[in-house]
């Protein structure tokens, strides 16, 4: 059976890919941003959190990773880019700011990956 | 900046942009201090890329702002320098025994780096049109 990361990980990567799609439909239409996107956003940064604090695991116990400063970077880097994201679109509901939410939950599926793969 | 200059489809450049100067700032940065005999060619240009994204971050947030002159020149240096350094990494192996942010076109990155400049450049024009028309 997987571990809880591992879990936690695939859980990520699927509910930013459900952001992600959700995202690029309401900028497609040209709709403005809908709140119910920004709550998805930040239950995303939620689980972010979750997977970053499940990693911490490796660099307190003794089976550390290889490379422990790219771990770490990955690490800051998967509970940052959300928050600088939708802090950039912040008091602009326009259209293309789904499409920055787009782009940050693409760039957190993917260092949630290469989290797991540096773990 | 009014609203309609403050959003456009130069946010998701700047989005993208920033990423890039953060990826690849973190990974040229750990690779020069950790393992710099491996491939130092390739470490350096990388943390030549991370320069380069901040600066074409840069050069877009100003030219979203009206001033279109450091963007021109900007993503032209980062297209030819993506170009540049794809084309050595497959013809000049040796320099490269491991990859740079823009080996291989960006295939490390789903070419995302090759398609950027390109990208910026086309929004570019548009803009600088859509500025002229209205003056």
């Amino acid at each position: 059976m997987p571990s809880v990361s591992t879990q936690i990980t695939w859980i990520v990567v699927g509910y930013a890919a459900l952001v992600l799609v959700l995202a690029v439909v309401v900028a497609v239409r040209g709709a403005e941003r809908p709140g119910w996107l920004d709550q998805m956003a930040w239950m995303l940064e939620v689980l972010l959190v979750v997977r970053a604090l499940a990693g911490l695991g490796p660099l307190l116990g003794e089976d550390r990773p290889d490379s422990t400063s790219t771990y770490v970077g990955y690490l800051f880097a998967s509970v940052c880019v959300l928050p600088i994201a939708m802090r950039s679109v912040q008091g602009d509901r326009a259209p293309w700011s789904s499409a920055v939410v787009a782009v940050a939950a693409v760039a957190v599926g993917v260092v949630a990956v290469r989290l797991q793969m540096t773990a | 900046m009014s609203a309609a200059r403050r959003s456009g489809p130069h946010q998701v450049l700047l989005a993208l942009y920033a990423l890039f100067t953060l990826a690849a700032g973190a990974r040229s940065l750990v690779q020069l201090t950790t393992q710099y005999d491996e491939a130092p060619v390739a470490y350096w240009l990388s943390l030549g890329a991370a320069v380069t994204y901040a600066l074409g971050w840069y050069a877009i947030r100003t030219a979203a702002a009206g001033d279109t002159r450091f963007a021109s020149v900007m993503l032209w240096v980062e297209l030819g320098g993506v170009v540049t350094v794809g084309t050595l990494s497959l013809v000049v192996r040796d320099w490269f025994p491991d990859a740079s942010v823009w080996s291989d076109y960006g295939i490390g990155y789903g070419f995302v780096p090759a398609i950027l400049p390109v990208a910026g450049l086309l929004w570019l024009r548009r803009h600088s049109r859509s500025g002229l028309a209205r003056n």
